[in-house]
């Protein structure tokens, strides 16, 4: 009997991972506005899961080689004359999304596969998707760590990237693999619009705390690993979709922090119009 | 004739009036999605009804999911409105919020429900053959209004797409109309959701615009040829469907078939026009080529 039995042990570990890893991986994509791109990553991987099912094969495996397929053509079509990168990815999500409901619409037991799918199941995650998603997570933060700097770079100012000589081809595609990998990884346990929760919301809500690049990291990654525990808690203790929990959290964090810096910036332009009145 | 025989029966006969319907309404607000880049803004809107969805069917059973997805919507717009006004949240990343958040609360609200995985799939899937005379009805109602509403604030509109600084100096109230818009996106999403679901509401609002797009530069051509393209690509994925389980016994869920067929028409136009583009330089070479000579 180890710790790792219960199923709520299980989830609750998951949800650390997941919140840590989505809360760093977040900061990235919220600097690049890549939003809408991992909704459609989420969306969009579906099919290579049903795929990877049918024939029998690793379902990660499936999901991450469907997903590179449609980077590849989010990227191409978003260049075309009067097309732009929001459209296409508008596309490849309602696309490949459809192209999974009707690979699945073929098998049997088609609602029950689906909703598991858009908002997951964290207490029904099992010790080898833990062992995937600690795997991806040690890779990605090692990869963070590695070049994050100009990743960083490049986000804020790719002209500069590119004068002082990084690739920056090869950078955008490694923050789009890193954003996929990390939606692969957290999509089969916790569903699509969870994954997007965990990943936009925990750095959306450290941005509007600080200016300052180095807290950002630190402060989504806590975010994140509070709200998926108060998430889990609170599902295994009133009996509510778990995925659906967390998200709610990851909300109701960032609404409150938006009121509260909303009204503090108005407390402090107010201060200074009297301090200059006076003055 | 396999194009026509199906709709004899009044249950694919109704679907088809439903689509066609629904693919010139959202071909139309299509265009402006599409020159506002608001996909995503379309996206957020068919998960945030949702919630409004759900709780209209709990409190006045299949008659409230109308006016239910209704006020959602309508919140939803003005929220967005407002939360994009404050530079410190990115348009995209507040609308993720907005997104989860809405969405979210619509789940615990139905996982709290019996039959929950059947609810939450026919609100993503719809059940487009289904569709009663009276969501006919309101669909008919709503395209009327909307595209008459469009028709009015064409010019301010399409201002706005091109030129928001140009607009502002006009006197056109830009607020409001990004809330005009806004709210248009949202009786659309409304009067299709629970017909056709959400994924193929947002392919209906990005991809048929997105296809005349990459066919025509002209506004007057991009508009009705959306239009074409919406309401045909419904009436050939229920032929597909359809044809699919009644001839060869193999089950394709008939909105997800739409989508596909929609996709397809795009990579066609996709490719059309990137040959018309080719084919007009090199004619255009040829007679600087002559006359040089």
């Amino acid at each position: 009997m180890s710790w790792l039995d219960s199923t709520v042990h299980r989830a609750l570990v998951e949800a650390v991972l997941v919140g840590a890893l989505g809360g760093v991986v977040g900061v990235f994509v919220v600097a690049r506005r890549l939003p809408f791109f991992t909704m459609a990553l989420t969306h969009a991987t579906f099919p290579g899961i049903v795929i990877a099912a049918l024939l029998g094969v690793n379902l990660y495996l499936g999901g991450g080689l469907f997903g590179l397929l449609v980077v590849a053509a989010v990227l191409a079509f978003g260049r075309g004359r009067g097309q732009d990168f929001s459209t296409a990815t508008g596309i490849a999500l309602s696309g490949g999304f459809a192209l999974g409901v009707v690979l699945v619409s073929a098998q049997d037991g088609f609602t029950k596969d689906l909703a598991a799918y858009t908002v997951g199941d964290v207490l029904a995650v099992g010790t080898g998707d833990l062992v995937a998603t600690a795997a991806v997570a040690v890779g990605v933060l090692l990869l963070l760590a590695l070049v994050g700097k100009e990743l960083l770079l490049a986000a804020f100012d790719p002209v500069g990237a590119a004068a002082l000589g990084l690739p920056t081809v090869l950078l955008d595609f490694a923050l789009l693999a890193v954003v996929e990998v990390t939606v692969v990884a957290t999509v089969p346990a916790l569903g699509t619009i969870l994954a997007v929760a965990l990943i936009v919301g925990p750095a959306a809500t450290a941005r509007l705390l600080t200016d300052r690049l180095a807290p950002l990291f630190p402060i989504a990654a806590a975010i994140g690993v509070g709200c998926a525990l108060a998430g889990v808690w609170v599902s295994t203790r009133w009996n509510v979709a778990t995925g659906a929990s967390i998200a709610l959290f990851v909300g109701l964090v960032f609404g409150a922090v938006f009121l509260g810096t909303a009204v503090r910036g108005r407390v402090r332009r107010a201060v200074a119009r009297r301090v200059a009145v006076r003055a | 004739m396999m194009f026509f025989e199906p709709f004899q029966l009044p249950f694919m006969a109704r679907a088809l009036v439903e689509l066609v319907l629904l693919g010139a309404l959202a071909g139309t607000v299509g265009v402006l999605v599409l020159l506002r880049r608001l996909a995503f803004v379309s996206d957020t809107l068919t998960h945030t009804v949702f919630p409004g969805v759900v709780i209209g069917h709990l409190m006045a059973g299949d008659g409230g999911i109308f006016w239910g997805a209704l006020a959602a919507g309508v919140v939803t717009a003005v929220l967005l409105t407002l939360l994009t006004h404050r530079r410190r949240v990115s348009e995209d990343a507040a609308l993720a919020m907005l997104l989860t958040t809405l969405f979210a609360v619509g789940v615990v609200v139905v996982s709290r429900q019996t039959g929950f995985t059947s609810d939450l799939t026919a609100f993503l899937f719809g059940r487009v053959l289904t569709v009663t005379e009276t969501q006919l009805a309101q669909t008919a109602v709503v395209t009327v209004v909307v595209v008459a509403l469009l028709a009015v604030l064409r010019r301010p509109l399409l201002l706005r797409a091109f030129d928001p600084e140009g607009a502002r100096a006009a006197g056109v109230r830009v607020g409001l109309l990004d809330l005009v818009l806004n709210v248009a996106v949202a009786l659309v999403v409304v009067a299709a959701v629970k017909a056709v679901g959400t994924i193929l509401v947002i392919a209906l609002l990005v991809v048929p615009a997105a296809a005349a797009r990459g066919l025509s530069d002209r506004l007057v051509v991009i508009v009705p040829l959306a239009c074409l393209v919406g309401a045909s690509a419904g009436w050939l994925g229920l032929v597909v469907s359809y044809e699919a389980s009644v001839g060869y016994g193999v089950r394709l869920a008939s909105g997800a078939t739409v989508v596909l067929v929609l996709v397809a028409m795009y990579g066609l136009a996709h490719v059309a026009g990137f040959v018309r583009r080719k084919v007009g330089l090199s004619r255009a070479r040829s007679a600087i080529v002559e006359s040089a000579a």
